[in-house]
């Protein structure tokens, strides 16, 4: 795929969004202004641009599922202050802030459900794609990236299975950053190369280097267009976390940092600045100039849901949203 | 009127609702061509072949949560598992799932998912294969639990589970699935989950609440007892344990002032303590004694000859009315 | 492998040891006498022989799960009088005729827990293989034999990938007769061949004619030598299910019957009969005296199984088949 001069910067300017929304949580959360364990993607940039990029140029409607790491894609799909808000637990999110950012789901904004307990993304989001499929839809197709630790689970062999067995449109995303919250990849895979395991569920895979913002997605665009003719297929995309599981995990514990000798060389922003500067596309006072528009964005979108109200009480204890019919169920 | 079995009248109310809403499939072992393991999608797959009577893998985890993102996708899916015993290979999918997907959406959306569990023993098949589960699943807010037991209830109360927009478990006593009633098949009503209690034999001193393989045995003690004593008890069928129509009962202890509680899953734990607690909370003043319960034993269910042992006989439960009424 | 000829006699015998069986249970299924739904191995005999075979001709010993098809390798491993006595639900049996053929465990018989939920022996048997590695046992091995149905549960998948991290000494065995339950194997897999999945978890692999008892008896004792090593790895053993799911199971109802036409060819029974003649070692005559034998023997097991008594209420309402410790925990 060749990219314009146009894309090239739009790619950019993704790649730094992403950074610069990690970054931006990582600040709030050391200073207090968002609780609980986030999961940013420090490192893996590449991946989220990537399936942003590719989520926005497919022919089709792409329904997505999320992992933990893809805050930027949850707030492009559901509108960024609604998101943040709902990261932030504010009553001005999504879901007024009762889902939160594992929770969330938003099928008109195209976003299939996130679930707190691993491995049952892939297929519910088969199930989703089936009912696409069923309903006649040429039109959509749904698009299920996970971490290489959600790969261990039984549900996602289970799913990979049934989506293959029955062609539906899905095309299931490795994102491989070599550990599994604090096991690296050696102690959760007999092997290294996880897309052989959509191979060995009949399916088309490859692996790709998930650093690589255009490969990236080049792989994903023809990932997509596949699935969109009902043919399930699975793209590895191979990256490096940079930092805990979450924001404030002390991995030097359990986590071997000499990964960390040559960081610069496989960091997606930089290398994709190279790239820029090589094909002469763009320069640092561009670099510059987006980096700083970007904080700007982002520091002004974080402020306003940080100073949202959060729900109240009898938000959180709406029967209504426990059941479409209570009665007979109280919930005290 | 007709003369129907618990497995015809599945496959009558299945038929009854895919004729009307196409959005209903079904995913489940051998749900196609063999018409389910117990018969109860018999001729359906012929009708709406693969697309809507979906034979799945032997991966209930799986097919479990496929079926969570078909409704999520606007379909009404119907989870089968062979034995009820069997769904614990998908309780990730019914209580964290299915069950929060309506709260995690902050009430937008509800999957109108039905996972049946063919519950109970009688097949003398161990304690694999023969288990009650209500009380896995009635600790988890966001489900419904649809427990019918004669063949009417089965009919109108599987339509109501599936047609509900929460997601239902819907479980039914598969040793009596063989056993017929006359069934008036004009009636195309669709009962109300919530004050679905009914009371099987009115009665003025004493009350039990009973379901599934237990519900025919408390009749049959309560009318020995009668016979021998001359004392009249009321029996109550549930038939939905979540929402538990609480009324019907209150208002019949208000009037016996005694209540036993029986089922078949082991007592320790077993849903009779949620309905004794019921009973005690909104009736002391009416209560004469405390309540009583009787389930199964606290032990693995018996493979082969075995397998009454463990269960609730006519016999115990005359032996706990008698202690009752005395 | 070149098998002798004592060998050979030795696996005919085998094999019909474990057709006869299987034509016992039905027959007693059907007399009334055997209570229940059971699972016989009915054309699929060549891998139950094979592995009964391999375990005994094998330098290891070989922990084994059982599956709901491998009634005569069950016996074999515990007795036949108690195993028969234990699938018929008497006091004689194996485990006292409580927990029945389908929850069976005997650990001091080498009887590793099959599980009547699908999916759970794998991930089990792999633990307790570890146990065996962590106990620095270098002469012992699991073989675990299933099904291609239980093949499609994720608990397998996790199972076979963590036996392949830990490289724990197992051998898994897929018994493909392509059917789950009533579910043929285009609807259950999106590949054929199903080894591909004990390869993909980073495992050795091979397919094998599952009706051909030399070839598993073969394959069976390299894989049991590899696991041994520490090298999981995974064959897969293509056979066809000749009768329904269970003994009275309608397959008609479910199943394309056209795989009946030249059954006979895959018969393992008439292959390997074929075979002894071409080479000479057996005639006609040995073949009925082989099956007479057989027939007596079993004909004479069951009878002595079927008139042992059930176990007793209190038997089977024993706490402390519940619990060590029953304090405070009535049943």
């Amino acid at each position: 795929m060749k990219f314009t001069k146009d894309q090239m910067l739009k790619l950019y300017e993704e790649l730094v969004h992403v950074r610069t929304m990690n970054n931006k949580i990582v600040e709030f959360i050391f200073s207090g202004r968002i609780a609980g364990a986030i999961h940013p993607s420090l490192g893996q940039e590449a991946i989220v641009a990537g399936l942003l990029y590719a989520y926005e140029n497919h022919h089709q409607t792409v329904y997505r599922s999320f992992t933990h790491r893809q805050q930027a894609i949850m707030a492009r799909s559901a509108g960024i202050d609604g998101f943040l808000a709902e990261l932030m637990n504010r009553a001005t999110g999504t879901l007024g802030g009762i889902a939160g950012e594992y929770h969330l789901v938003k099928i008109d904004k195209l976003m299939l459900p996130l679930s707190g307990v691993l491995g049952v993304t892939p297929p519910t989001a088969t199930g989703f794609a089936w009912s696409l499929k069923l309903d006649g839809r040429k039109d959509a197709v749904v698009c299920c990236p996970f971490g290489d630790g959600m790969m261990s689970e039984g549900y996602v062999y289970e799913a990979m299975n049934i989506a293959s067995i029955h062609k539906v449109p899905i095309l299931f995303v490795i994102e491989n950053n070599g550990m599994a919250m604090t096991t690296p990849l050696e102690w959760e895979s007999p092997i290294e190369d996880l897309y052989l395991r959509g191979i060995s569920a009949g399916m088309k895979g490859a692996s790709v280097d998930g650093n690589d913002i255009e490969a990236t997605v080049e792989a994903l665009m023809e990932g997509l267009d596949q699935a969109g003719k009902c043919n399930p297929n699975v793209i590895e995309l191979k990256t490096v976390r940079w930092e805990g599981h979450f924001v404030g995990d002390k991995q030097e514990v359990y986590r071997d940092l000499s990964f960390r000798d040559n960081l610069d060389k496989l960091d997606p922003v930089l290398r994709y600045e190279k790239v820029l500067l090589e094909r002469g596309v763009a320069n640092e006072d561009h670099f510059a100039k987006v980096k700083a528009d970007q904080e700007k964005i982002m520091a002004e979108a974080f402020e306003k849901a940080a100073s949202a109200p959060f729900p109240k009480k009898e938000d959180f204890l709406n029967p209504n949203i426990v059941y479409t019919n209570t009665d007979g169920l109280p919930i005290k | 009127m007709a003369e129907m079995t618990g497995t015809k009248a599945f496959n009558v109310a299945m038929k009854e609702l895919m004729e009307k809403d196409d959005k209903i499939l079904v995913l489940g072992e051998g749900v196609g061509r063999k018409g389910g393991t117990w018969g109860y999608f018999a001729d359906l797959w012929t009708t709406y072949g693969n697309s809507r009577m979906i034979d799945t893998p032997i991966a209930e985890a799986g097919f479990s949560c496929v079926g969570n993102g078909l409704a999520y996708g606007g379909y009404r899916p119907v989870i089968e598992y062979m034995f009820a015993d069997f769904s614990s290979l998908g309780f990730d999918a019914i209580v964290n799932q299915a069950a929060k997907a309506r709260y995690n959406s902050n009430g937008e959306l509800s999957l109108p998912i039905t996972f049946i569990m063919p519950n109970s023993g009688g097949g003398k098949s161990g304690n694999q294969h023969s288990q009650s589960v209500e009380a896995w699943y009635s600790n988890a807010p966001g489900l419904k639990i649809v427990t019918p037991t004669t063949p009417g209830d089965v009919r109108r109360f599987l339509k109501a589970a599936i047609l509900d927009d929460d997601p239902v478990v819907f479980m039914h006593a598969r040793g009596m699935m063989f056993m017929s009633e006359e069934v008036d098949e004009t009636d195309m009503s669709i009962p109300s989950l919530a004050n679905a209690g009914k009371i099987v034999t009115e009665g003025k001193d004493l009350t039990i609440v009973s379901w599934h393989r237990m519900l025919p045995r408390c009749l049959e003690a309560a009318a020995e007892v009668t016979k021998e004593t001359g004392k009249t008890i009321e029996v109550i069928d549930p038939r939905v344990l979540l929402p538990f129509d609480i009324d019907t009962v209150v208002k019949s202890v208000a009037k016996t002032g005694k209540a036993m509680v029986v089922h078949e899953a082991p007592a320790r734990g077993g849903f009779g303590m949620q309905v004794s607690a019921m009973i005690g909370e909104n009736c002391l003043k009416d209560l004469k004694a405390p309540v009583k319960r009787i389930g199964g034993y606290n032990t693995s269910i018996p493979f082969g000859v075995g397998e009454e042992y463990a269960y609730p006989q006519v016999e115990d439960i005359k032996v706990g009315i008698m202690e009752l009424l005395k």
